[in-house]
């Protein structure tokens, strides 16, 4: 069954792949772009497979914290599920950029020339958010793995799911902010963080059921999740619905009306039933996604998506397909049989695996305490094992908080508080997660790794260390194939000023705003901090060298070389020197207003 | 939305909190029943607030995390831990939903946010939950959501 279903999705792999190929060579223009949001497939694709990343994770850890039964194979299927998810959710963000070389701009930290991200940006925390929520779900995945081999590493899987808790929510809500941030008409919610939450947790229900599926078995808990999350979804859409005025309505049928079929016994106990109600949440949520990112979706009689979106489409399911089953397939001697509540198909039996667990603790000497009986604030074992790891993530959380507010490249931009909570959490969560299990291996020494094991690790932290590396000194930001420094500029005729102010308000104008005070707004929000315009500066770098920072690029600023020509490089010098001269004389103008 | 909406508001909340939670009901009877309830809070922002101020986008949603707090209180079993999820989840409400019209020129509500977290943090410490400690959490809730 599952080579069968590696062949299905090799088959629409290969096709993606070679449509991802040539959307990253062709740029942003290869696929279907709004015309008002400037977003398009790619970044449907990324909110979609981060909605399903929430299923693994979310439902095995949430589960385990609230001491809700789950079989072990059926949470290490919803764990795995995560990791593939994130993978290719990982791969559309870059793609978006444009530029995917300069993607390490969205770390934030500071980088050997001085360059700061801005972290009051969302894409910035979303960088921070998933990259903490795949290193912390690996290791989750990976404990539970191992805990056949090493039982003392059960030990650390229940405050691992406490802290994967808000994390897991956390991710969602900061994809949430990067529409609920803007200024787009249609993305305006200060709702988007629940609504967000609420369709991740039902797409990764659809998916949890349909991979079930094809593993030969059903969890009913999970599939009456699955329709009263529907329910709920339906009510948050009446909101946007009241809110705008408009709904997705492929996206209502699909994931609103076609589920309420599991209430049809038939459908509902019909192993293709089930997967045709999943398979229906999931193209509805697909569909809901396109819908948030490209609202001209609706609005477009025909679908406005060509053969790239469809290779792109192609490319993450069938990737997903491969990559999931093909590792599915290489754990099976980890997974099969591995587990008390192994195979679940009505509940039964579950009853039989809890009362054997029960048995087995007593025989551990483990008591388990009575339901509702009393129990001290703050003495559960996680807790426990949490404590120390926590105040180090807090205190790190604290000091990088310092720093970054103490940043000088912030005096330029308003900056608060408010702007860098969304990355706390993640910190704390990275920091408490090294600290425990840095301190399980080498002072509590309750696991060991194998030799082949330590080599990986080795191979890992110094492969982090490179990245880090690199990261720190930055890519290069010349453009190697039109740079201009060994030449002498050779040109004395500007283009004209109206040509020059066209060029301006259509290439720079986006970060550094139409008078040259920057877009404040936009930068405040997606980009990093560029310089001010002033007159002095300007003076002092001289017109030669302001064109080669235009051809060439410089710090966070792209090459344009190619782009524009040196006669209109040298034209955009002129025009920014008469607006910071124009910013001069009227901020001395408001300076005698006031003194008056 | 005018101070008399507001306290109506959270009556309204107080008044769907009592058919949550109750003994022997299924899942899908509070699951539907929350799903109603969003709907209805959103039909009276609807009629009750302005839909163009910005505030009144996650309004029916704090409406709803102050009905599950306001729930909480009539569980039967591990009450502490749920009361203080769901206060977690006004919190977070009230925190994303600030930051993000932050960002559109409309301050954080922290003290809100600072009274729910303080309240959240001390709820961990309550052991049996009487009558009496059931009513002062609730006038608490009402407060914070009439004056801050």
């Amino acid at each position: 069954m599952f080579k069968y279903l590696m062949l299905a999705g090799l088959a629409l792999f290969l096709p993606g792949l070679y449509a991802l190929g040539y959307s990253i060579f062709e740029g942003p223009s290869a696929w279907m772009v709004d015309s008002r949001t400037f977003w398009g497939t790619p970044i449907s694709l990324f909110v979609f497979w981060i909605g399903l990343a929430h299923a693994g994770t979310l439902l095995s850890a949430i589960f385990l914290a609230l001491e809700i039964k789950l079989d072990r194979r059926t949470a290490l299927i919803a764990e795995l599920s995560t990791l593939v998810c994130l993978v290719f959710a990982g791969i559309f963000p870059l793609m978006h950029l444009g530029v995917v070389e300069n993607f390490y701009m969205v770390m934030p930290l500071l980088d050997a020339r001085g360059n700061f991200a801005n972290v009051g940006s969302p894409l910035v925390w979303d960088f921070c958010c998933i990259a903490v929520y795949a290193l912390l779900s690996l290791v989750f995945f990976m404990t539970h793995l191992k805990t056949r081999e090493i039982p003392a590493l059960d030990k650390y899987r229940k405050p691992m799911a406490w802290l994967l808790f808000p994390l897991v929510l956390w991710v969602h809500t900061v994809v949430s902010l990067d529409f609920a941030t803007t200024f787009v008409p249609q993305w305006r919610g200060a709702f988007f963080p629940v609504y967000f939450i609420a369709g991740a947790i039902f797409s990764g229900l659809a998916l949890m059921n349909l991979l079930l599926c094809s593993e030969g078995y059903r969890v009913r808990l999970l599939e009456r999740l699955q329709l009263i999350f529907s329910w709920f979804m339906c009510a948050i859409w009446v909101w946007d619905l009241m809110l705008k005025g408009s709904l997705c309505t492929s996206a209502f049928i699909f994931a609103g009306v076609l589920p309420q079929f599991r209430m049809i016994a038939v459908i509902r106990e019909n192993k293709w039933g089930r997967i045709a109600l999943s398979l229906s949440v999931l193209i509805g949520l697909f569909l809901e996604r396109l819908y948030i990112v490209s609202p001209d979706f609706g609005s477009c009689a025909a679908s406005p998506l060509n053969w790239i979106d469809w290779g792109l489409i192609a490319f993450s399911v069938g990737g997903f397909v491969l990559l999931f089953f093909g590792i599915r397939r290489y754990l099976n001697w980890k997974m099969e049989g591995a587990g008390s509540y192994f195979g679940e198909v009505d509940g039964t039996d579950l009853a039989d695996a809890e009362q054997q667990e029960l048995e087995k603790e007593g025989a551990r000497g483990i008591a388990k305490p009575r339901k509702g009986f009393y129990i001290q604030p703050w003495a559960s074992e996680e807790y426990h094992v949490l404590r120390l790891p926590l105040l180090v993530g807090f205190a790190f959380a604290l000091v990088y908080s310092i720093w970054v507010l103490s940043q000088s490249v912030f005096a330029n931009v308003e900056f608060s508080f408010a702007n860098i909570v969304p990355l706390l959490y993640p910190v704390i969560a990275l920091v408490t997660t090294v600290t425990l299990y840095v301190r399980a291996y080498f002072v509590e020494q309750a696991f060991t790794l194998s030799r082949h094991e330590k080599w990986a690790s080795v191979i890992v932290l110094v492969l982090v260390a490179a990245c880090a590396g690199a990261f720190f000194a930055g890519g290069s930001s010349q453009n190697s194939t039109n740079t201009i420094d060994s030449q002498s500029i050779g040109v004395d005729a500007p283009v004209s000023q109206s040509h020059a102010r066209l060029l301006w308000n259509t290439r720079c104008a986006t970060c550094h705003g139409v008078d040259g005070k920057f877009n404040e707004k936009f930068v405040r929000e997606f980009y990093p901090v560029p310089q001010k315009l002033d007159v002095q500066r300007l003076d002092s770098l001289g017109t030669d060298s302001l064109v080669k920072v235009i051809l060439n690029g410089r710090a966070n600023m792209n090459a344009y070389a190619g782009r524009l020509t040196p006669s209109e490089a040298l034209g955009l010098v002129n025009y920014m020197q008469t607006l910071a001269k124009q910013a001069t004389e009227s901020a001395k103008e408001g300076d005698n207003d006031s003194a008056r | 939305m005018t101070p008399l909406a507001n306290s109506l508001s959270c009556l309204i909340a107080l008044g769907c909190a009592s058919f949550l939670w109750r003994k022997g009901s299924s899942p899908y009877r509070n699951g539907a029943l929350l799903s109603v309830f969003l709907v209805l809070f959103s039909v009276f922002c609807y009629f009750a607030g302005d839909i163009n101020d910005p505030t009144i986008e996650h309004y029916p949603f704090r409406m709803l995390a102050l009905c599950l707090c306001l729930s909480t209180t009539s569980l039967s079993l591990y009450r502490r831990r749920y009361l203080v999820l769901a206060q977690s989840l006004w919190c977070w409400i009230e925190l994303f939903g600030g930051i993000s019209l932050y960002y559109h020129g409309i301050d954080i509500a922290w003290t809100r946010i600072a009274a729910l977290l303080s309240m959240t943090l001390c709820s961990t410490f309550l052991s049996k939950i009487s009558k009496e400690m059931e009513f002062c959490l609730m006038v608490f809730w009402l407060a914070v959501w009439v004056f801050f």
